[in-house]
């Protein structure tokens, strides 16, 4: 009976023991199945804010870039605009240098301010009285010579001329009147000097040309001199008096 | 018989329900603990499969190998080294070898068994 009693305490203790033992295990499993749960769940919540974070910033810095880009583009565009502008000043500044010198040429043919410049200097004279020539026509000089002196300076490329001081354009006229000639109303006598401005490197030669005008005149009996001169000074056209 | 369950219950329950919070980074000593107990628990069932099992030897081994692993791991963590792998190496190396010591013990017992019944018959 004792002994049996014994064994009944000694099996209680032993129970006992395995109780306690369980216990701690028990709370031990159930506590770390808790705590790692728990941790990985906010491990987890902390992962999707800072993907959701960096997900925000990669959109935000697409957006930018894609600004960017543009702005890129529309400075290029303007740069190209800008470039375009100046090559049009360019062109307008080089067509204005180019209209101002056609004023220039266009005024000189005309007449209507006065003018210099290189040219040539042509002076026509009557030849000295021959007796052994019956027809004093023969060795005076009449309008023709002198339009075909002018004619032929123009067509040589002078662009301003004028006969003893009267400046003369593609208007002006010149007509026979006895022993003197008429120009746009105004009566010239011999000698005649008719200055052209011109390139002289050019009008020199073509007055010069074999069978051309100065040799004509000479035929004519006509002194002829012809000078290069450097400077001319060309009155502007006088309106008719 | 229904007292050790019943601790085992109540543990799990106390467990669940108590507010404790520990920081992350003792995670690794629970571990290390809960292995060194299931080590322990395995240890027991092997020895009083082999007759030879004492409950003084299983319960300072149970709590004296918690608290070994767990001083381990602390020790690791100052230390700079993963001395807590070295715990669960050891625990899951024997283990293993619990378990496998149990099912061949088990495996004889089976056989033995049906040697026996077979001889009866």
């Amino acid at each position: 009976m004792n002994k049996n009693r014994k064994a009944t305490r000694e099996k209680r203790g032993k129970q006992l023991l395995f109780s306690v033992v369980f216990l701690v295990l028990g709370f031990m499993l159930a506590f770390s199945y808790r705590t790692v749960g728990s941790h990985m769940q906010e491990l987890d919540e902390v992962q999707t804010d800072l993907f959701l974070q960096e997900e925000q910033y990669r959109g935000d810095l697409i957006t930018q870039q894609e600004r960017n880009k543009e702005l890129t583009n529309e400075l290029l565009e303007k740069q190209r605009k800008i470039q375009e502008f100046e090559e049009n000043f360019s062109n307008q500044e080089e067509n204005h240098a180019v209209l101002v010198e056609k004023a220039r040429d266009l005024r000189l043919l005309l007449g209507v301010m006065p003018a210099t410049g290189a040219g040539v200097k042509v002076t026509l004279e009557d030849a000295d009285y021959d007796p052994s020539v019956q027809n004093p026509n023969d060795y005076i000089v009449h309008e023709s010579h002198v339009l075909r002196v002018i004619n032929e300076l123009k067509i040589a490329g002078a662009q301003g001329l004028s006969i003893n001081g009267q400046r003369i354009n593609s208007n002006s006229y010149i007509k026979c009147t006895g022993p003197v000639i008429m120009i746009d109303g105004r009566t010239f006598p011999a000698p005649f000097i008719i200055e052209a401005v011109g390139d002289p490197n050019v009008l020199v030669p073509a007055m010069q040309l074999k069978g051309s005008v100065i040799d004509g005149l000479v035929r004519d009996n006509i002194v002829v001199t012809l000078e290069e001169m450097k400077e001319i000074k060309l009155s502007a056209i006088r309106d008719e008096v | 018989m229904w007292l050790p369950l019943l601790g085992l219950l109540l543990g799990i329950s106390l467990g669940l329900l108590s507010d404790i919070q520990i920081p992350q980074e003792y995670n690794n000593y629970l571990t290390v603990a809960i292995l060194a107990a299931f080590d322990t628990l395995f240890g027991g069932i092997r020895a009083y499969l082999q007759q030879v099992y004492d409950d003084r030897i299983f319960v300072s081994g149970f709590f004296f190998n918690i608290l070994l692993a767990a001083a381990l791991a602390f020790l690791g963590v100052h230390l700079g080294v993963d001395l807590y792998l070295a715990a669960v190496f050891a625990f899951g190396v024997r283990l293993f070898q619990n378990i496998a010591v149990i099912r061949r013990i088990l495996l004889a017992k089976r056989t033995s068994n049906n040697k026996k019944t077979n001889a009866n018959t």
